[in-house]
């Protein structure tokens, strides 16, 4: 989706004002005229400056606010999003509490399935085997520590 | 040449040579299948390199990034869809070929002339790169501030057509670079009271959310509504390349150099140097007619020149720690992972590595030729590979591979959110090449310029003083001069072109 660029650079010019005013208690080094708020200063003013340059000349093209582009519709560009948001999001919220081994699966298994158009019996192999390639590669091999979940009082 | 013999060590040892292949075979995959690019391969391996030494985990990314380049100009000749960005300057030409039957010489050509221009980019890089180190010895933290800020300002003006849109992508980055504790004062910034971001945000996360999940994002509505065609079978794929790599022998060593030097300026990569070589190829040839029409000289120069920039831009990145690329970025990212700083002393003080880098970068390119085979051969069954089930597979690498680093959850969240960034700032043109330069290089332009203001009691003139500190000085000040005067120019071309509408 594209951003006018009249909006665009006034986001970025606000994130450069939010930048100048969270800097300006970083004190100075003793004795200098600079310190931790030097830095993230010039970069507030650049973006405030440039920003509204962008916003400058996205005003002056004079185009739509909001514009889609692309043969992929709107509506399926939004819901593949959310899949993937909501797919990072369960495996964040969900594998401290049931683990890897059960939430990588059902994660792959419906992503597949459903990108695929519902060839479910190949989306449920190819997750079982992708997901214990990674466990044993990630877990066993390099020791990180994926969680198991429930799944530990069911293991020790 | 006792550092030669235990460079040579290192690199022929088991552990080495089955990181070399099994990278190569990665990036080849990776490389060959459309819109999957060689900086994606490379940011989807650093989880893996994280745990290995330091030359393990440089010869996977050498060699996947090699491979991948070549591996790309595969679905280019095939199907008319470059595999990554530094083979579209020549995708027409090598499928012109193959329309007039010549499939098979394309992809030998643009493999033979990848491994040459490769081979011609090592030996820069061997040659060049010490000589280098030891003028950079006496570099102070007045030069390396410029050096620094002259790295990121070509970076936004090389990025693409609009220079203001990089500038913005690198503020960005550099706004990124500073969460967390300040390495000079110790003072901490922008944490939100997050105990984790206490010491930055992890490289790791960037690279994936910047580069793996960005792009996922971006390739997963396509699913279902692209359809390539099947690939034509490859027939003899050496058959006559000899005889053309001789006719334009002096094409390939102009794009052998001229990839290198352009591969050695930060933000140009392997694409921007394949576009120059054809195009520059196209206007010193006798007949410029027959471009585009499958000619081989512009497809010879142009895979010469991809593959020699990948090796140039290890020059600034293993002399100054400033990344010709976005691939050198990361190889920079994974090196200071490791403790190694990569900069001049790295010549001195772990010379051995170095030579086993090139070592590496050697046989990386001599191994195109053997995996190159195995992928034109194979051509047909890698394209079989279905997105649907690739992208799901990918995205799940990267979740556990963001965790790896640190073992922490928050990385996951960081790693979604700067995808999202990533995602919509390169859908409204965005270039997101010198953000990832500016979360390299912000500390070292910071950390710098704060050395230099203490030993000057904060005197700004001082650093002018040192000859070569001012001339790079007076660079890096010309280029933002010729950023900003194209920024206001574009803002008053798009007033002129809304009133004459």
């Amino acid at each position: 989706m594209r951003i006018n660029d009249l909006l665009m650079g006034l986001v970025m010019a606000l994130l450069g004002a939010i930048t100048i005013w969270a800097s300006k208690d970083f004190p100075p080094i003793a004795r200098q005229p600079y310190g931790a708020g030097t830095f993230p200063t010039i970069i507030g003013a650049f973006l405030v400056g440039l920003g509204l340059l962008l916003s400058l000349r996205g005003w002056q093209q004079r185009g739509a606010l909001f514009l889609w582009q692309g043969q992929v519709t709107p509506s399926h560009t939004l819901i593949c999003l959310l899949a993937a948001i909501t797919a990072v999001a369960g495996y964040v919220l969900l594998t401290p509490l049931l683990g890897f081994p059960l939430v990588a699966p059902i994660m792959l298994t419906l992503l597949i399935g459903w990108l695929s158009g519902g060839r479910w019996g190949m989306a449920i192999i190819v997750a079982i085997v992708a997901s214990a390639v990674v466990w044993s590669v990630f877990a066993l091999l390099l020791h990180v520590p994926l969680d198991l979940g429930i799944l530990e009082e069911v293991i020790y | 040449m006792a550092e030669l013999h235990a460079a040579l060590g290192m690199v022929f040892a088991w552990d080495v040579l089955a990181v070399i292949l099994g990278a190569s075979l990665f990036g080849l995959l990776i490389g060959a299948i459309p819109g999957l690019t060689a900086t994606m391969a490379t940011a989807l391996l650093v989880p893996v390199t994280f745990f290995m030494e330091p030359l393990p985990a440089i010869s996977a990314i050498v060699a996947a990034t090699a491979m991948a380049i070549v591996a790309g100009d595969i679905p280019g000749a095939l199907l008319r869809i470059p595999g990554t960005p530094a083979s579209a300057a020549y995708t027409e030409e090598a499928y012109l070929m193959g329309r007039q039957g010549k499939i098979g010489q394309a992809l030998g050509v643009n493999l033979a002339c990848s491994v040459v221009g490769g081979l011609i980019g090592v030996a820069f890089l061997v040659f060049f790169a010490p000589l280098v180190a030891d003028f950079a010895l006496r570099f102070t933290s007045d030069e390396y501030f410029w050096l620094a800020l002259l790295g990121l300002s070509c970076a936004v003006l090389v990025s693409g057509a609009d220079p203001l849109k990089g500038a913005i992508s690198m503020l960005i980055g550099l706004l990124i670079s500073m969460v967390g504790m300040d390495s000079v004062s110790g003072q901490i910034r922008f944490t939100f009271g997050i105990s984790d971001l206490l010491g930055g945000i992890s490289i790791l996360p960037v690279l994936i959310g910047l580069f793996a999940i960005a792009e996922l994002l971006r390739r997963m509505p396509e699913i279902g509504h692209t359809h390539f065609p099947p690939p034509p079978p490859v027939e003899k794929p050496f058959s006559g390349v000899g005889r053309l790599m001789w006719q334009y022998k002096g094409g390939i060593a102009r794009s052998g150099v001229l990839g290198t030097l352009i591969g050695a300026l930060p933000g140009a990569g392997a694409d921007i140097a394949s576009w120059i070589s054809y195009a520059l190829s196209r206007k010193l040839s006798r007949t410029p007619e027959k471009y585009g029409t499958g000619h081989p000289e512009g497809l010879v120069a142009a895979s010469s020149a991809n593959n020699a920039a990948l090796s140039g831009a290890y020059i600034p990145a293993l002399v100054f720690g400033i990344p010709g690329d976005t691939i050198t970025a990361i190889i920079i990212g994974v090196l200071m992972m490791k403790g190694i700083t990569p900069g001049p002393d790295v010549f001195t003080s772990s010379a051995t590595l170095v030579n086993a880098i090139f070592i590496v970068f050697i046989l990386a390119n001599l191994l195109l030729l053997p995996l190159g085979m195995l992928a034109i051969r194979g051509a047909r069954h890698i394209l079989a590979v279905p997105s649907s089930v690739l992208y799901p597979l990918i995205l799940l690498f990267c979740i556990v591979g963001a965790f790896a680093a640190n073992n922490s959850l928050l990385d996951v969240w960081l790693m979604l959110g700067l995808g999202l960034l990533a995602y919509f700032l390169v859908e409204n043109d965005f270039p997101i090449g010198p953000m990832i330069l500016a979360v390299i290089l912000g500390p070292v332009v910071e950390s710098n310029f704060m050395r230099s203001m203490i030993k000057a009691n904060g005197e700004l003139l001082v650093l002018f003083e040192r000859p070569i500190a001012a001339m790079l000085g007076g660079l890096a000040l010309l280029v933002w001069l010729a950023i900003i005067v194209s920024s206001v120019r574009s803002a008053w071309g798009a007033r002129a072109a809304a009133t004459s509408s």
